[in-house]
């Protein structure tokens, strides 16, 4: 649904005039516009519907005998409002009495103290006295609800807060109150530990220290904090956030509510992973290899001697770039790369260069959708990607807009989906083939008989009608919320243009509420795209000078000796590439591997020559570029651990010492350099981004975005899904868990995922596989294993493996084809 | 007003013009005599010298000397359950609190959770009082002790177990009613 207009009605509150929109809750309204706080504790407009379970905000409404409570009452016309008669004190004293009967004294100890709703609101509102002298109810605690989360159920003011997110912001129907009356408490309904992607966010949302996190327990007290706001870079959502830093150290990381980009809600692995900034296994001084082992050396030493494998390599060195790079780091790598070394072998997208033209189609300002859209649009298609996985955030987003306002959800992937039994209609479709299903749905809608690109999707014909005259019959408005494993393989070109194609059938160019919305592979990959670290591309999405190679290219000329030595800035080809063989081969080959690493993976740890330790996200400073278009601000907001440096200064150092300084003395500096050079950042400026970002599409200066060529394009026979024929089909998804950050953090690492072998429950049966049982995935020779997961929804004939894990990577098995077999 | 010099009145005290005789001896000695009465008359008042640091001041009850963090009797277990609330009101920023968790093998405070760093400086310390006041647990009172110089200031920063332990010499306490 549209979003809706905003009709202004007026009403009275304390005497006051104040205009609100209509439907408005008025405790959100006498905030809002009459400037008058109304205590509350079950209520937040971000959890959903009110459920008026405190009582706290009793107020007296002209016209209505008994008080109301304020959280639940819309702003009518002409309403007349007291909060602050007697009557009204009276009541929120005697529901403060009444909350504390059962609430411990024990602040001293409680991990909420001076940060307390409860507190807060006891000292405004409260009469300070209690007639109670009966004993307190009690429970054990406390109680680790989950690794994650402590329970103290005697602080628990039933407030329904943590249930209301659990059963309707993340819908994993897990918390319930278990009893009645003063014996009500929470608890997971089945009494197992509470482990989901979102469940951190309780700990925030609880208005008393019931629920509070396990790894900041006792920690550090309100007042011995300060609250540093950045972005969080561990996944393309770059959710706001802010870091709770005591002595130099990050020891929390809070929502820092931004409605275009997070709606207020951080994911498990933004809330947690923080602990891997202070590890011991961080890599935090630069080291070189010495005798077949890296060892730490002084940065003299490491500059100097990457600044000569560098230069001797000259031009035969290509350049890996990973998503938590900064745009100024890009542009800092561009230049050594491009103006000092004379190389155009860079690449920050994994799998190959898609065309200019035609990555620059689907960048454009006009046919981009914003977060918002996605909760506002009339019907959002999931096109080839696991919103949960890939950008955690944007799956509370999608089930806001289906639960709230009656969005159209339609999924089209390989793999099941989470948000399935949201969805308006979901279709199955061969992993790998996307861009056939899209090419299927784009002639459907065109009219067009669909039938044979669907049976080369691997999908059912049906499906493709269902979704296309659904697609139709939902509204004008809609979003397209698409993986870059659409256009990330061999066929890749294809897949943008069987995108574009889609996008022009639903009329999306140009339309408000609706348009194209990419999860990229990396976390600032849209950035790095558009300041050029493509070697197609150079800065501003303009055509390159010369024409490099890309990263599978790349690969191929470092097996080969056509490169001799390559930079991997926040990469890991063999975790983050498609094929780990040929980088095996290839950085075996290669003379020299000079990374820039925060965590020992795989390929630095075997390959590296020189090592560089990373910044972490809460110590660097730069820009990144959501997926949406906005250009954010990350902040430093501690002191770089052990030797790190920045690494901005280190990339111009590596160029001045190879002889071509680029002259930047301060990262701001660079900034600046990036909003002159590219033409749609024309006009912004740090101070301007300030701390929420602005999508640079929105803005005037987007009118001198390149122009690209119009769909539809005439799209060639995709090549048919192989047919399982016995064997299973391979598919490969990258969990949400799988980093080296969650690898590290010790509150999470028992998420870290292990191998994961998911297959179909009839398959299963044909191959004798049991639940949890150690399998063997084989195909020429390599094989993998991992334990046996029977999913009931797994589509039948495919089998699912993870990507981007160390070990036993879906990497290093060449599909489509596989055979399982138990081990 | 101007300043008019007639009217300025000059007056001079002059002594006795003529030497000598008993008046003159009283005026030679008798001043110095007097002074020697009073000092005289000291010594059988007794010494009043205080022979610090062998012999100290009994202070008040209520003297804010250095603070002393408190164990329960009975238990042993340390009444400080690290909330930092002393932290918080200290005007000077001198105390430093880090919490950690008790378990049951390594129970030190009777609450949830115990003080792992306790730490003040000394040396910043402006003994007002108030982290005492904060204290919900009547873990941290101000002693009594008062000799509180040393040659090095990273010396000034006391810890846990310097503040858990009886001073190595007690001040002594003024009676009732002295």
């Amino acid at each position: 649904m549209p979003r809706p207009v905003e009709k202004l009605v007026s009403l009275t509150i304390n005497g006051n005039e104040v205009q609100a929109p209509a439907g408005m809750m008025l405790a959100d309204a006498a905030l809002k516009y009459g400037d008058v706080e109304i205590p509350v504790f079950c209520y937040d407009a971000k959890i959903g519907p009110p459920v008026g379970a405190c009582r706290m905000c009793l107020v007296e409404v002209e016209g209505i005998p008994k008080m109301q409570a304020g959280c639940s009452v819309a702003v009518t016309d002409g309403m007349v409002v007291h909060t602050d008669t007697p009557t009204v004190k009276a009541a929120q004293q005697a529901v403060l009495e009444f909350i504390l009967i059962n609430h411990p004294l024990d602040c001293p100890v409680c991990d909420k103290g001076g940060e307390c709703p409860l507190q807060d609101n006891a000292f405004g509102w409260g009469g300070g006295l209690s007639r109670f002298i009966e004993p307190k109810r009690h429970f054990e605690k406390p109680l680790a609800l989950s690794p994650l989360i402590a329970i103290d159920r005697e602080r628990c003011i039933l407030c329904y807060r943590c249930v209301r997110f659990s059963q309707e912001v993340s819908e994993d129907d897990q918390l319930v109150l278990e009893e009645r009356g003063a014996d009500t408490f929470v608890t997971t309904f089945d009494g197992h530990p509470y482990v989901a992607p979102f469940s951190g966010n309780i700990t925030e949302m609880c208005p008393v220290g019931a629920l509070t996190s396990r790894p900041y327990r006792f920690r550090a007290r309100p007042w011995d904090i300060e609250q540093a706001g950045s972005v969080c870079t561990l996944c393309p959502a770059q959710c706001n956030v802010s870091f709770s830093v005591r002595d130099e150290r990050v020891l929390r990381v809070l929502a820092r509510d931004h409605e275009g980009v997070d709606d207020g809600w951080l994911c498990d692995k933004g809330r947690f992973a923080y602990q891997a900034i202070h590890v011991d296994a961080r890599i935090t001084e630069p080291m070189m290899r010495d005798g077949g082992e890296l060892r730490p050396v002084t940065w003299d030493l490491a500059i100097e001697t990457a600044a000569k494998l560098l230069s001797h390599a000259g031009a035969n060195t290509g350049a890996l770039v990973g998503g938590e790079t900064t745009n100024e780091e890009g542009v800092l790598l561009t230049h050594l790369m491009r103006q000092t070394l004379g190389s155009n072998d860079l690449d920050s997208r994994p799998g190959g260069a898609l065309d200019l033209e035609l990555l620059r189609a689907l960048s454009s300002p006009t046919l981009q959708a914003s977060v918002p859209d996605l909760q506002h649009a009339h019907a959002v298609l999931v096109l080839d990607c696991e919103p949960v996985d890939d950008a955690p955030i944007l799956d509370l987003r999608l089930r806001k807009g289906v639960r709230h306002h009656g969005v159209k959800l339609f999924i089209a992937s390989g793999r099941p989906s989470a948000l399935d039994e949201r969805a308006a209609h979901s279709a199955r479709f061969a992993p790998g083939c996307g861009e056939a299903f899209a090419a299927a749905l784009g002639a459907e809608l065109a009219g067009q008989p669909s039938a044979a690109r669907a049976a080369a999707a691997g999908a059912e014909a049906d499906d493709v009608v269902a979704l296309a005259a659904q697609l139709r019959e939902a509204g004008e408005e809609v979003v397209i919320l698409w993986g870059e494993r659409l256009t990330g393989g061999p066929r890749r070109n294809e897949g943008a243009r069987a995108l574009l194609n889609l996008a022009a059938q639903l009329e999306l160019d140009g339309r408000d509420g609706g348009g194209l919305l990419e999860i990229p592979s990396g976390t600032n990959s849209r950035g790095l795209r558009e300041v050029g670290v493509l070697p197609n591309a150079s800065i501003g999405l303009s055509d390159a000078l010369a024409v490099g190679r890309d990263s599978q290219q790349i690969g191929e000329a470092l097996a080969a000796g056509d490169l001799s030595a390559v930079i991997l800035l926040h990469s890991d080809p063999l975790l983050d590439q498609p094929s780990s063989a040929l980088w095996q081969q290839a950085l075996g080959k290669a003379s020299a591997v000079i990374a820039h690493a925060a965590f020992l993976t795989p390929a630095v740890l075997e390959h590296a020559n020189v090592v560089f330790p990373a910044e972490s996200y809460a110590e660097k400073e730069g820009t990144v570029v959501h997926p949406d278009s906005r250009v954010q601000r990350l902040r430093r907001s501690i002191s770089r651990q052990g030797e790190t440096r920045a690494e901005w200064a280190l990339l111009a150092e590596l160029a001045a010492r190879i002889g071509n300084d680029p002259k930047a003395l301060t990262g701001s500096m660079v900034s600046a350099r990036i909003f002159e050079q590219v033409p749609f950042y024309a006009g912004l400026s740090l101070d301007l981004l300030g701390g929420v970002g602005i999508r640079w599409s929105e803005r005037e200066a987007a009118a001198s975005f390149p122009s690209a060529p119009a769909a539809p394009f005439t799209l060639d026979a995709p090549p048919a899904a192989a047919s399982p024929n016995g064997l299973l089909r391979l598919g490969s998804f990258r969990s949400i868990w799988a980093s080296p950050e969650v690898e590290a953090s010790p509150a999470l690492s028992f998420l870290h995922p292990r191998q994961r072998v998911e297959i179909s429950p009839a398959d299963a049966e044909r191959l004798g596989i049991n639940h949890g049982e150690n399998v063997t995935v084989a195909s020429n020779g390599d094989s993998v294993t991992g334990l046996a997961q029977i999913r009931a929804s797994a589509p039948d004939g495919t089998v699912f493996l993870q990507t981007s894990i160390p070990g036993e990577s879906a990497a290093l098995l060449e599909g489509p084809l596989v055979e399982v077999k138990r081990s | 007003m101007a300043w008019d010099p007639d009217k300025d009145v000059i007056e001079v005290i002059r002594g006795p013009q003529k030497a000598g005789g008993a008046g003159g001896l009283y005026r030679a000695f008798g001043e110095t005599l007097r002074g020697l009465k009073t000092t005289f008359g000291q010594l059988r008042m007794g010494v009043d010298t205080i022979q610090y640091p062998e012999e100290k001041i009994p202070v008040y009850p209520r003297f804010r000397g250095r603070h002393q963090l408190h164990r329960f009797e009975d238990s042993g277990l340390e009444k400080c359950v690290g909330c930092s609330l002393c932290a918080a009101a200290c005007p000077s920023d001198c105390i430093r609190v880090v919490a950690a968790e008790n378990t049951p093998e390594n129970r030190v405070s009777a609450g949830e959770r115990y003080a792992a760093v306790y730490e003040i400086n000394l040396s910043r310390c402006i003994f007002c009082g108030y982290c005492e006041i904060a204290c919900p647990f009547d873990a941290i009172t101000m002693g009594h002790e008062y000799e509180l110089s040393d040659a090095n200031r990273s010396d000034l920063i006391f810890t846990k177990e310097m503040l858990l332990a009886e001073p190595l010499e007690r001040t002594p306490l003024r009676a009732e009613g002295e």
